[in-house]
């Protein structure tokens, strides 16, 4: 092809994030440079946030497809209390007891499917119901109390060996992140689950089975979660309340990458440049004045804040209009953005029951 | 800006309503509007023609304040200069506009649609009827209606409607009085009887001393409303003429330049060896069908004619699988399609291409790329990778056919105008080799060029061997391409027209109900 491509290639609104990384590293670098400028530093940012990361992920599946999945946290909650309980209650072998934690979750995630597809209720409700399910089940095969984490040299080897000095959780990190990325981008179904997401009429009438991958994303998505539970599991131990403490951060991640790499459109590499871009800023506040509430500030005001930038700088840019028109021009029927604006956001919205769509576009025009 | 340039502008101010200087906008290095210059004197109807894509929506979108148009240009609307980019300043000197979608309340009587906005009459927040609605019936008499503002908006005439939004966008606001009301193509939904009253609203309007900023599709309209005419192609002006001085023809020379007698010939010459049957149906039945059976034939093209209601919309839909089906045979070269399968009439090359791209054809959101290859994408998939390369250059290859513009496959469907995002769709299916293309308003807001372009396609695949039916509300499309027009009424066919009896008259005249005109009134069993 020789036609023009498109004119920003190293423009903010793809990259704002990359910069963003970047200035925070020299900011701190400079800043503190025998606290932050250390490879002890690198190494525990890459594996403190691989767990979110791996739920930010799973998030980001059912969003591709048009869908929530707000049960993640409780998943992968449940998933780390099984993986344990059958270890250290039941005495199971180490890959029994992982093998049923992940199967409880495509259970679950099954189920999700099933009152999405077949039983047609919204995403949002039946996952928001689904997770308090799965937190009572959770209770249930706890006991209410927090069980002994299990003694075994294999156990801690799974994720607590290190490569090249990072945990090896960083590591599966990553391949998790290229195989989601491969079936997004490079896979047919990557390609019907994108058309599922942006217009689930026409996906339908093209052919594409909506019902079947609508279901495939939620089991995909509760797979991940009980993955990234045995993982945890492994790495830091059980516990009974950290699930919920994600489920932001993976939305923010999802949300926040749809922004980064290719506007628009929610994106693996984005949702990972955004999750460390967040971490890192967070560590070298945190390494320069000790406070732990930076964290929540921090990830709150940079989700706003970045997704309000990329639509100011969409709006300038004026090649894609994603702006709706003001109420206040009813009046004078000031010209809206014709097809394009209204439609990325009318077809979601109408499609699924939701007010809000996962549709990244919908975001930054509610934005406004 | 010195002030000799403001006085010289404030004199000319007196002069102009609008007054557009060298105004060029470019997207992403596209240039989509260059150094346009145009004036319009207050009373002036100025028609503003061009196919899709050739830059209307943008002059439009930047008067209104919704794009910022490429440093150096000007637009002065009663001599003051407008502020790029801000909706405030383009409604503060007095522009307002009037779109398709007119942004009326049904529910609502004429009264609150008109004053929802402010300007109700009060005492005491208490709102006055009397003095409102005087207040409305006089904002509706300057626009030549005479109805009751307490009627609901939703019980009135599509030409009602229209000028109902005209006398609110005409309220003078608090800043000043209205210059320049600009009509974005706001006859095209418009059934024809309905036309002339609202052209004359609009004249009403320039009566007042406004400027008026007229776009449409249809020509007809231009010579017996507009003063003079611009004419758009590719962003460029190609002419600003007085309509007295120029004739139909002329002017469609002008939009198209030769592309449309070329295309339209071919339209016209009408061939093929017809093959054995291609598409049965049998005894379709659904909601609004009621028991519809005819066979088609490769290299038939079919029109479906019928007024709103009469099963013309839904039957391509019904027989797809798009819309649920409740009894009949549908099979395409004898294998039996099930209902409300789409995938599985896909895999009998059975094709069909809804009737909205925005709601149902397109996925706005993908790149053309993504939305054409969506219908097949087994070409491209070798394991482990969707070959991205070989899937651009089939692409590229279609875009190249039917001459999409511009030539970006990668760009969002979503920022390509109505005609080209219907090329895209066309591309979409064309490349399956469809034995069997159904087709609902195939051409419906697209411009000359492109309907040109997209019946050519549409022949070329009857030529192939497929089976073509076409659902369409424009008799005139139907009559141009088709070698057969079911005419529906009631959700059955009613008249089954062959070549010599397919015209304009007699497919309304079947479609209403009346009979066919009377110099050809013929004998139906009824």
């Amino acid at each position: 092809m020789t036609a023009p491509r498109r004119r920003i290639n190293f423009g903010f609104d793809r990259f704002s994030g990359a910069y963003l990384w970047v200035l925070f590293i020299v900011v701190f670098g400079v800043w503190t440079p025998s606290l932050f400028l250390t490879s002890s530093t690198l190494h525990s940012v890459a594996s403190q946030e691989a767990i979110a990361a791996m739920l930010g992920i799973a998030v980001l599946v059912p969003l591709v497809a048009g869908a929530y999945d707000l049960s993640v946290g409780s998943v992968i909650n449940l998933s780390t209390i099984v993986v344990v309980v059958l270890q250290t209650s039941h005495h199971w072998g180490m890959w029994p007891a992982i093998f049923v934690a992940i199967g409880v979750s495509v259970v679950i995630g099954v189920v999700n499917g099933f009152l999405v597809v077949k039983l047609r209720v919204n995403s949002f409700i039946a996952t928001l119901g689904m997770a308090t399910v799965v937190t009572a089940i959770q209770e249930i095969v706890s006991g209410e109390s927090q069980p002994l984490p299990p003694v075994s040299h294999a156990w801690n080897a799974l994720t607590q060996t290190k490569v090249f000095g990072f945990q090896i959780v960083v590591l599966y990190l990553i391949i998790l992140a290229f195989i989601v990325w491969w079936a997004l981008e490079h896979t047919p179904v990557g390609r019907y689950l994108y058309a599922v997401g942006g217009n689930p009429e026409a996906a339908r009438l093209s052919g594409v089975n909506v019902d079947k991958w609508t279901w495939v994303a939620m089991i995909a998505s509760s797979t991940i979660c009980g993955i990234a539970g045995v993982f945890y599991a492994s790495l830091t131990g059980p516990s009974l309340t950290f699930g919920s403490s994600l489920l932001l951060p993976a939305f923010a991640a999802a949300f926040l990458g749809s922004t980064q790499l290719k506007p628009g459109r929610f994106n693996v590499w984005g949702s990972m440049l955004a999750i460390y871009v967040l971490a890192t800023g967070v560590k070298g506040l945190q390494l320069v004045t000790g406070k732990q509430w930076l964290n929540d500030m921090f990830n709150g005001v940079a989700l706003v804040g970045a997704v309000a930038f990329a639509v100011w700088r969409q709006r300038v840019a004026g090649s894609k209009p994603t702006a709706a028109p003001e109420p206040s021009e009813a009046e004078a029927q000031a010209t809206g953005p014709g097809g394009a604006g209204s439609t990325r956001e009318a077809v979601p919205a109408s499609q699924h029951a939701t007010a809000a769509g996962p549709d990244p576009a919908h975001v930054q025009s509610t934005a406004q | 800006m010195t002030t000799g340039a403001s006085e010289r502008s404030a004199a000319a101010g007196l002069r102009f309503a609008l007054e557009v200087r060298s105004l060029t906008k470019t997207f992403a290095g596209i240039p989509a509007l260059s150094a346009l210059d145009l004036t319009i004197e207050p009373g002036e109807i100025h028609a503003l023609v061009g196919e899709n894509g050739s830059g209307k929506s943008t002059v439009i979108k930047i008067l209104a304040g919704y794009h910022r148009p490429d440093p150096g240009g000007e637009v002065r609307v009663g001599g003051e200069r407008l502020v790029w980019g801000s909706a405030e300043s383009s409604s503060a000197l007095g522009c307002r506009f009037v779109h398709q979608d007119l942004g009326l309340v049904d529910g609502l009587s004429i009264l609150d649609n008109l004053f929802i906005g402010g300007g109700f009459s009060c005492r005491f927040g208490t709102v006055l009827d009397r003095a409102s609605r005087a207040a409305a019936r006089a904002m509706l008499s300057q626009v030549g209606v005479d109805v009751d503002p307490r009627q609901l908006v939703g019980t009135l005439s599509p030409a009602q409607r229209t000028a109902v939004a005209v006398a609110r966008a005409m309220k003078d606001t608090a800043s000043g009085a209205v210059k320049l009301m600009v009509f974005d193509e706001p006859t095209a939904t418009l059934p024809d009887n309905e036309v002339n009253q609202l052209l004359q609203t609009i004249r009403a309007v320039a009566a007042r001393g406004v400027g008026v900023l007229y776009v449409t599709h249809r020509l007809d309209e231009i010579f017996v409303l507009a003063k003079n005419v611009t004419v758009l192609r590719d962003g460029r002006k190609v002419a600003t003429v007085p309509v007295a001085s120029v004739d139909r023809k002329k002017l469609v020379n002008l939009l198209v330049g030769s592309e449309l007698d070329d295309a339209h010939a071919e339209s016209v010459a009408v061939h093929t060896e017809r093959g054995g049957p291609v598409l049965e149906v049998e005894a379709l039945t659904a909601p609004r069908i009621d028991g519809v059976s005819f066979t088609a034939r490769a290299g038939d093209i079919i029109g479906v004619a019928g007024i709103t209601g009469s099963g013309r919309e839904t039957i391509l839909g019904t027989i797809f699988g798009a819309q649920p089906r409740t009894g009949g045979r549908v099979a395409v070269n004898g294998v039996a399609i099930r209902p409300s399968r789409p995938s599985h009439a896909m895999r009998s090359l059975m094709a069909y291409l809804p009737p909205d791209r925005k709601i149902s054809g397109g996925v706005m959101t993908l790149s053309a790329r993504e939305n054409c290859s969506l219908s097949n994408l087994a070409p491209f998939w070798r394991v482990p990778w969707l070959r991205r390369r070989m899937e651009r250059s089939e692409v590229a290859s279609w875009f190249a056919r039917l001459d999409v513009r511009p030539p970006r496959v990668e760009a969002d469907l979503a920022t390509f105008s109505g005609g080209n995002q219907q090329k895209i769709l066309f591309a979409k299916w064309l490349r399956l080799g469809p034995s069997v293309f159904l087709l609902d308003e195939p051409t419906q807001g697209v411009d000359v060029g492109a309907k040109a372009q997209l019946h050519h396609q549409l022949l070329g695949a009857a030529a192939h061997g497929a089976a073509v039916i076409v659902s369409s509300s424009d008799a005139d499309e139907l009559v141009a391409i088709c070698h057969r027009v079911l005419v529906l009424r009631g959700g059955r066919i009613v008249a089954d027209l062959s070549k010599g009896e397919i015209t304009v008259a007699r497919i309304s005249g079947e479609s209403l109900g009346a009979g066919a005109p009377a110099s050809e009134q013929e004998v139906r069993v009824g």
